[in-house]
């Protein structure tokens, strides 16, 4: 079998050992988690909106998603492998490849544009490339059964050299029609992006969260056996997940390169901030699972807190370390919540 | 391969190695990956080179794979290694600097450390978090702090005069004429082996990582024994540190998460060692070895630096398809 990992915490409580009335303690208190980081995302909006008057301005808010955007689409392709994965991020849905994935599919699409061709073959070679990495991660987590964190951290290895091959580590500049009017804007001043990322989670959610297959791949994340017994074709919808969280990964590598006018290196320092905000976006969601609605409220609240920062001089250094104490804060209440109910 | 073998289980040291030479992926990539080297490059097979092999390439990552392998061992990963390796590499830089003694920043850096690791510890084994999650909270957070005590992400260099003659010793020196981080190391590696495998502390850890509910119901307290590993592995990861701000007198803020992810690879492709996929110290060695080997080798071929980190990923995905392929036929 696999590698005996747990991510699932390494300490079990014995049930019954906190007392209380375990049932209603626990539902107030998932009530007043879930509550409780609304709240904070709220309380977040209020307190930048009084001391920076610019904040809660349309133009403001439309940047925020037009900068999140990228972080985004790449955070929502996680999140369908976490659902289909498992909660069990060493076993189950991991997918380490996605920025490595965005750099690749950005160089490509770069590369072609640069080469004379059309915005068309460009950005088919680019899904192609995002979709043939997710195609080989889903042989490897499904055929060669190897556990996704290492398969996908493999694959990414593979991923960034070829991105150095194609690119010798230097910018590739591009400029094409989809380009221009990707990185323009549209209505009310909002950035071409911010519309992008709001029409693509729109899809995303539609699919995953209201579609019989997206119902599947919860089943098969959650207990892969009961989906098998149902008859689901357990592989098959893995295998999709990861195909799917690949093309995700050659979407977001146009986007970035319509943001930064060329595909750039260093894609691959965006893989931890995405996977925190895949993995925080589930207390978002009603029974703190992970949802594509709930991803996007959480790459907001990065994407808020980022800007919030920069608009009151607050250095962008405490950034990450705000991401790591919420991370830790989300998961601890979690945990407590878990222990309370079991 | 013969997948016909009987599984091993601990009964004698020659049958294990017989039986991990005839099983296994690692061993024969390791025999193939040198002789092919060997072969095509005149420079590869020569003393001065499969020295420089071992001090270059293998042992800071060495040391790094050996923290997370106690990490694994408990079921667990570690994230934060990276942290732990700049945290003890900055105290020990910023005392040294102040002009403390070499030995006292050489100790507030293990402490440093091993201080990244009881946090993760109380993470871990206080609040009840998973290892992932907990750790990926304390890389982020250790981001920050460095950043912070650095005005920002400046690096911290040493004048390369007046630099102290036992720190100029960690880095460079040599025993018996075999290089200090070379023996530290070796040692590492052979303390490692016994705490895992002939210690109690070891056995116990490597039950958690199997099967922790059969250990708390043999009434032993999993929680005590997850803290204490999770504080060696900042502990051991924290060695790294200092050798590696004696070699290059210099702190950079962040440099550690550079063998995050190598650590990891190494640590779980020498899980492929073991037939039952169980994390074990002689795996994780010769994990290490390979990716050295191969870092190594591909540069004397005067491949394009480019097309090195491919075939480096495409040999290790290679070992890992051939293990798990394996392993599952094996069980089926």
């Amino acid at each position: 079998m696999s590698v005996d990992i747990q991510l699932a915490p390494v300490i079990h409580f014995e049930p019954g050992k906190i007392g209380g009335d375990t049932t209603r303690s626990g539902h107030l208190a998932a009530t007043a988690l879930r509550a409780g980081s609304l709240i904070a995302f709220v309380a977040i909006l209020v307190v930048f909106s009084a001391t920076a008057p610019y904040f809660l301005s349309v133009g403001n808010i439309g940047n925020v998603l037009g900068q999140s955007a990228i972080s985004g689409v790449l955070a929502i392709g996680l999140t369908v492998v976490l659902i289909a994965g498992g909660s069990n991020v060493v076993t189950g849905g991991i997918d380490l490849s996605l920025a490595a994935n965005m750099g690749l599919s950005a160089a490509v699409y770069a590369t072609v544009a640069q080469l004379g061709y059309g915005d068309a073959t460009a950005v088919a070679a680019a899904l192609l490339t995002g979709g043939l990495i997710g195609a080989v991660n889903a042989f490897a987590v499904v055929g060669a059964g190897i556990v996704p964190l290492l398969a996908t951290l493999a694959v990414m290895n593979i991923v960034a050299g070829l991105e150095l091959v194609l690119t010798q580590n230097t910018v590739i500049p591009a400029s094409t029609p989809l380009l221009t009017a990707l990185s323009s804007s549209g209505p009310f001043g909002i950035p071409a992006l911010a519309y992008v990322l709001l029409a693509f989670t729109l899809i995303a959610a539609a699919i995953v969260q209201y579609t019989p297959t997206g119902l599947r791949l919860y089943a098969v994340g959650e207990f892969p056996d009961a989906a098998r017994a149902a008859g689901l074709p357990v592989r098959r919808l893995l295998a999709g997940a990861f195909v799917a969280s690949g093309l995700c990964g050659g979407f977001a590598g146009i986007l970035s390169v319509s943001n930064l006018s060329g595909s750039t290196t260093g894609s691959g320092e965006m893989l931890l901030p995405v996977v925190v905000t895949a993995l925080l976006g589930s207390v978002f969601s009603r029974r703190l699972v992970p949802t594509v609605i709930g991803t996007l409220l959480s790459t907001l609240f990065v994407g808020f807190l980022v800007n919030g920062f920069q608009l009151l001089n607050i250095s962008s250094v405490l950034v990450s370390g705000v991401q790591g104490l919420l991370i830790l804060l989300v998961v601890s209440a979690t945990t407590l919540l878990r222990r309370q109910e079991a | 391969m013969s997948l016909q073998t009987s599984p091993i289980e601990a009964s004698g040291l020659p049958r294990a190695i017989i039986g991990a030479i005839v099983n296994n992926a690692l061993v024969l990539a390791l025999i193939a990956v040198f002789a092919v080297f060997s072969f095509a490059t005149p420079t590869f097979l020569t003393i001065a080179n499969l020295q420089s092999i071992l001090v270059n390439n293998f042992t800071l990552l060495a040391i790094v794979a050996i923290a997370m392998t106690f990490a694994v061992s408990v079921g667990g990963i570690d994230l934060s290694v990276g942290t732990a390796v700049d945290f003890a590499s900055f105290a020990f830089v910023s005392l040294v600097l102040a002009g403390q003694p070499v030995f006292i920043a050489a100790l507030a850096g293990l402490g440093a450390g091993a201080a990244v690791g009881a946090f993760n510890a109380i993470l871990i084994s206080g609040i009840g978090i998973s290892p992932f999650l907990g750790t990926l909270g304390t890389l982020f957070i250790g981001r920050s702090i460095q950043q912070l005590l650095t005005n920002g992400g400046n690096p911290v260099y040493l004048p390369p005069t007046g630099v102290p003659e036992a720190f100029r010793f960690l880095g460079r020196g040599a025993i018996a004429g075999i290089p200090v981080p070379l023996v530290i190391a070796a040692g590492i590696i052979v303390a490692a082996t016994i705490i895992l495998t002939r210690a109690r502390f070891g056995r116990v850890a490597l039950a958690i990582g199997i099967q922790p509910s059969v250990v708390r119901y043999s009434g032993i307290t999993a929680r005590a024994h997850v803290a204490v590993a999770f504080i060696l592995v900042g502990l051991i990861a924290a060695v790294a540190g200092l050798i590696l701000s004696a070699t290059v007198t210099v702190y950079i803020p962040s440099s550690g998460n550079a063998f995050l992810l190598n650590a990891i690879g190494a640590t779980f492709i020498g899980t492929t060692l073991s037939r039952l996929g169980r994390p074990n110290v002689a795996g994780t060695v010769l994990g290490v070895l390979l990716l050295s080997i191969v870092a190594n080798g591909l540069l004397l071929t005067g491949l394009n630096f480019y097309w090195q980190q491919v075939g480096t990923g495409l040999l290790i995905f290679a070992v890992l398809a051939l293990s798990f392929i394996n392993r599952r036929k094996a069980t089926a």
